[in-house]
Formats: structure tokens, sequence, C-alpha cells
């Protein structure tokens, strides 16, 4: 009767485990968005998110220094001088953002501007 | 024939005189100052819309030090810039009292816009309006004349 119990409790134990590991291995990893940086433009100048699932933006500068920053969003990057560099970020709350480059980059820095539409 | 020959030298002679660079003098200085304030620079009762704070003061030390170090110095009171005495008119500091009358909205004004026909470009679109108005908190907060140096660019 005991070793009845202990192997149903192994065995649920197993099953547990199992299907832990399965749904674990079963998420997909975050999307992937490519964005290029290049005087005076991110391309595209106009991404869309969900709100809550996470995405990796991958940025890269193709030509000087960029950067980018929001006032209203976790979400800041530094893109050196022809380099790649990747951004994990969840965006928690839904609206448009713009974001704008933090990196002096010349004449027309100021309207170098990148737009997030976050939806529910 | 005399007449036009005469005419046409006493007409260059004055361009050449009026092309020379020279200091205004103090009724001159006195009257664009007071146009400047009271007529031609606009935007006197904008408010500053970014919230003042310490890293608001930096960004705008920082957006100040991409090209307006140039010809303000690194200090915005022309420090090592080696022109600023000799434009006509002079580069100001940024500290005195004359540019520290304009409003915070004439001083966005002035960024955005530049003035004529002094040095001073205008600079909308090559900075952000969030870097302005954080340039103008700096303008505001300016450091002790000196105290940050020359420009690297005047150094070598």
């Amino acid at each position: 009767m005991r070793s009845n119990h202990f192997a149903a409790t192994l065995g649920i134990a197993i099953l547990a485990g199992a299907i832990t590991i399965s749904s674990y291995s079963a998420q997909d990893p975050p999307r992937k968005i490519t964005v290029e940086a290049k005087r005076y433009q991110f391309t595209p100048s106009e991404i869309d998110l969900k709100k809550n699932v996470p995405v990796v933006i991958e940025f890269t500068s193709k030509d000087v220094d960029h950067g980018l920053v929001f006032d209203d969003l976790a979400l800041t990057a530094k893109i050196g001088k022809g380099k790649t560099i990747d951004v994990p970020f969840t965006p928690t709350e839904a609206g448009t953002f713009v974001g704008q480059c933090s990196s002096f980059c010349g004449e027309g820095h100021g309207s170098m501007k990148l737009t997030i539409h976050v939806t529910e | 024939m005399r007449l036009v020959s005469l005419f046409l030298g006493l007409n260059a002679a004055l361009l050449l005189t009026g092309c020379k660079v020279s200091h205004p003098g103090v009724v001159e200085a006195k009257v664009a100052l007071a146009v400047k304030h009271e007529l031609t620079v606009g935007n006197k009762d904008e408010r500053n819309p970014v919230q003042f704070n310490a890293k608001v003061l930096t960004s705008g030390k920082e957006a100040f030090g991409h090209y307006c170090i140039a010809c303000h110095g690194l200090d915005g009171q022309n420090t090592g810039v080696p022109f600023a005495t000799h434009m006509s008119p002079p580069v100001p500091s940024l500290a005195s009292a004359d540019i520290q009358r304009y409003t915070d909205g004439q001083l966005k004004w002035i960024i955005d816009n530049g003035i004529a026909p002094s040095g001073m470009p205008a600079s909308h679109g090559i900075l952000s309006d969030k870097e302005i108005w954080s340039m103008v908190y700096y303008i505001r907060h300016l450091p002790t004349a000196g105290s940050l140096g020359e420009p690297e660019m005047y150094t070598h």
C-alpha cells in the first residue's frame, strides 16, 4: 500500500516535471525587430508592439554614432558608429510613443525620430 | 559720364566701408537690443514645458556642447572663443543681464530661429524641442566663467 502511494507520488512528480519542461521549451524566443539608424532617420520609422510581449530590437548604425531615448518608455540605446546592438524590451503600457535620436549626429539630428505603437 | 563714374566710385567706397566689421556704437547697440527684446524676438509668453531636474540640466549642458560651444564656449560666456569680441555684434555672454532678461520662451525662439544679421544661426530641426528647452535651463544655470576650460577645438 505504501509502495503504491510512493509510486503514484513519483509518477505525478515526473508528469509535472515533464509538463513544466515541455511548456518551457514551447515558449517562443522574443521576436526580433531590426531597426537601422542612418542620418537622419530610423528605418523603419514606426514599429508595432503588443503590450507585455517581450521583443528584442536590433539596432544597427549605418554611419555615425546614434542613440535613442523616449520620454515615456523605459527604452534607451546608444548605437556606436557602424555597430549593431540588441536591446530587449517589453512594453507595459499601450499607446503611441515617439523617441528621438539622443546622440548628436548632424544637421537633421533634431528630426530623427522613431515611433512605437503599443496595442493591448 | 564723369558724374556717373564719381557716383559709382562713391557707391563702391560706401559698400566696401559698409562690409568692414566694426563694433556697433552705443546707440546702435541699445536700439538693437530694445528692438530684439520688445519687437522681433517672439514667443515671449511660452513657458518651459520640460520639468526641471538635475538630469534635464545635464542634458541641456550636453546639447549645448554639440555645437553652441564653438561660439559661446563651454560655459556660455565665450571662454576660449578667439573671435567672440571680433564679431559684429560681438558674441554676448549668455550670463549677461541683456541675455538673462529674455524670457524662457524668447530664448527658445532665438535658438530655433537665430538672430539676423548677427552670427546666431537657426537650430530648429538640428536639435529637438526637448533638447532646446533643456538648453534653456542650462543657460539659466551657467557655471562660473572659465570653470569648464576652453573648447577642445581651440586648444590644439
